[in-house]
């Protein structure tokens, strides 16, 4: 029995973002926007759905008298990663298996 | 990027890309250590004249480092502001320099029993694990063959317990400049 996929991870941005975060203890918003190589409005939208469901945590301070937004992944995020990778896992092998 | 809907397949690859992406950056100058280089190159020399008695100082030239510390250590810190992202790779790299420097300090201790040159050879060995460590962790094979020549040299060094012992000790500076200059032209 398959477990489903997590709608909150199963999205191209939300995933890139998650992954980029599980690798790096912390990241800035530019970091991020650079890497994804999304805009800065619908990254933000994207990174409230994570922060909402309590998959990142979204630190705003100052860096040299400048907004600066810093992303960090949850120990909840970390979870959730980890079981969506081993429920996509499951769906390639049986997929594999398949052929 | 734009939103669709992913594959099982394209997951992976995002995910394996992302993770990639990641580790892929580095935004280090090499300024840190070049400084630390030359600082290391100066000392010797000047302990070593004050130590056969060619110079005189009102104190040893080894308190000249403190500054240097402080200089280096705001080089470093305006890099860190400089980052957009830490990885677990620098956290566990800084650990290891401080820990190397908290070592130091505690190695100094020595001069208390009148053990001689026996610091230089601590020092090196000290700066040989952090600099092979260093190496080996952020994946950089020019700290690595450093940290090896360094542990050669900390090993001869225990031989030539006398004033030369700071020649020995004068090495470090190839290590902190020649690593410095290869990161500067490469990032």
């Amino acid at each position: 029995m398959f477990k489903d996929l997590d709608p909150i991870l199963h999205s191209q941005l939300r995933l890139a973002v998650m992954s980029l975060l599980i690798s790096v203890k912390k990241a800035e918003f530019t970091f991020i926007k650079e890497k994804t190589n999304s805009t800065a409005g619908n990254l933000s939208v994207q990174l409230q759905k994570l922060k909402e469901a309590g998959y990142i945590e979204v630190i705003k301070e100052f860096k040299d008298n400048y907004p600066n937004t810093t992303c960090k992944i949850t120990q909840k995020g970390i979870k959730a990663f980890e079981e969506y990778v081993k429920t996509l896992q499951q769906y390639l092998q049986v997929k594999d298996k398949g052929m | 990027m734009e939103e669709k809907k992913l594959s099982g397949e394209e997951s992976l690859k995002l995910i394996s890309c992302m993770i990639y992406e990641a580790k892929g950056y580095n935004a280090e100058s090499g300024l840190g250590a070049i400084i630390y280089g030359f600082s290391i190159l100066i000392y010797a020399i000047l302990a070593y004249l004050f130590e056969i008695k060619k110079i005189d100082f009102p104190f040893h030239p080894f308190f000249l480092m403190t500054p240097v510390f402080f200089i280096q250590g705001w080089v470093q810190y305006k890099e860190e502001k400089k980052k957009k992202e830490k990885t677990f790779t620098d956290e566990a790299i800084d650990y290891i320099w401080t820990g190397f420097f908290l070592s130091v300090i505690a190695a100094l201790s020595v001069n208390f029993v009148n053990a001689g040159y026996i610091i230089v050879t601590i020092i090196l060995f000290l700066t040989a694990f952090a600099v092979f460590i260093t190496g080996l962790l952020a994946k950089f094979r020019y700290n690595v063959i450093c940290g090896v020549v360094c542990l050669f040299i900390a090993a001869v060094s225990f031989f030539i317990q006398n004033v030369n012992n700071l020649f020995v000790d004068g090495n470090r500076c190839c290590i902190g400049v020649n690593s410095g200059l290869y990161i500067k032209s490469s990032f």
